[in-house]
């Protein structure tokens, strides 16, 4: 989504060609690397040794997609900041003297590039990672992927909160197995994890939910209780 | 400097995730290779679920300022 917004300042503010060109250039490169990487990993890589690092990388890489879903679910986090990036990136473009031209500007199609590759590339990374591990089954393999990948193209928190518990929960399962440890009921044990991270994240919500409006409330007293003072030292 | 600080970023972007996660590993593989340790192996799925749960509560914790 940020990747989207940026494209969009650099059409709005430069033109449509540098902002066009380096999204495909990047969405190009993307297909290569995935293509590429994909295939290398399973061929040349020892299964336990890429279940472990498919796991630790889903698990940090899930970790943070939790983290900020469950802020912006309790409200610490605001759910769409699109428009806040757009005005922040265009100020950006305009403090560098850019102006609106109708050939290509390299600087136009680098950050369009730079914008689409970074975010892309998360995305590109879970998918590999879940594709190339190779012991798994295919209905894993499918979920897994599918969850990445709505993950990827849904900005929903629902969505996103499904996606981070997902790769947490495979990240835990697969890191798990590559530290030598035996998970009850074998690939079964996915579902309890996938339940208790659920719970887990309930909880937080909850919790979370509660800070804020112990924040907010302290926020609402701190002005009364600064007038008091005044007037009691006034008096 | 600026390549190991851009995948860092891109990576995890929170320092509270990157030394939790990798403390666990550690913990984790020590307990897997020392022979002396072996009666802990039963528990190490356990550390592995609750320190996942710890981090998330810690960066959390940083993030909300509790």
């Amino acid at each position: 989504m940020e990747a989207l917004t940026i494209a969009l300042v650099v059409d709005v503010t430069l033109n449509w060609r540098s902002s066009l060109t380096g999204a495909l250039g990047a969405v190009a490169t993307l297909a290569v690397i995935v293509a590429t990487f994909g295939v290398a990993l399973v061929q040349f890589v020892p299964l336990d040794v890429l279940r472990l690092v498919v796991g630790i990388l889903l698990i940090l890489f899930g970790l943070k997609w939790l983290k900020k879903a469950l802020l912006r679910a309790s409200d610490f986090k605001a759910l769409h900041d699109e428009e806040a990036i757009f005005e922040e990136r265009m100020a950006e473009i305009r403090a560098r003297g850019a102006q609106p031209e109708a050939r290509f500007l390299p600087f136009g199609v680098a950050l369009s590039y730079k914008a689409v590759l970074l975010e892309g590339l998360e995305v590109a990374f879970i998918v590999i990672t879940f594709g190339s591990s190779a012991a798994t089954t295919l209905a894993q393999k499918s979920s897994g992927i599918a969850s990445a990948a709505l993950g990827a193209a849904c900005a929903g928190l629902l969505v996103i909160l499904a996606g981070a518990l997902m790769l947490n929960t495979f990240g835990t399962f697969w890191a798990g197995e590559g530290l030598g440890v035996d998970w009850p009921a074998a690939d079964l044990f996915l579902l309890v994890l996938g339940a208790l991270y659920l719970l887990a994240s309930a909880l937080l919500v909850l919790w979370l939910k509660q800070v804020k409006q112990r924040q907010q409330k302290q926020e609402s007293f701190a002005p009364v209780t600064g007038n008091a003072e005044i007037k009691e030292a006034q008096r | 400097m600026k390549v190991i600080k851009a995948i860092y970023q891109f990576l995890v972007g929170d320092l509270v995730i990157l030394v939790g996660v990798i403390i666990e590993v550690i913990t984790l593989a020590i307990l897997k290779t020392v022979p002396a340790l072996a009666a802990l192996k039963m528990v190490s799925r356990v550390i592995l679920v609750l320190a996942v749960l710890f981090i998330l509560l810690a960066t959390l914790k940083r993030e909300t300022g509790q």
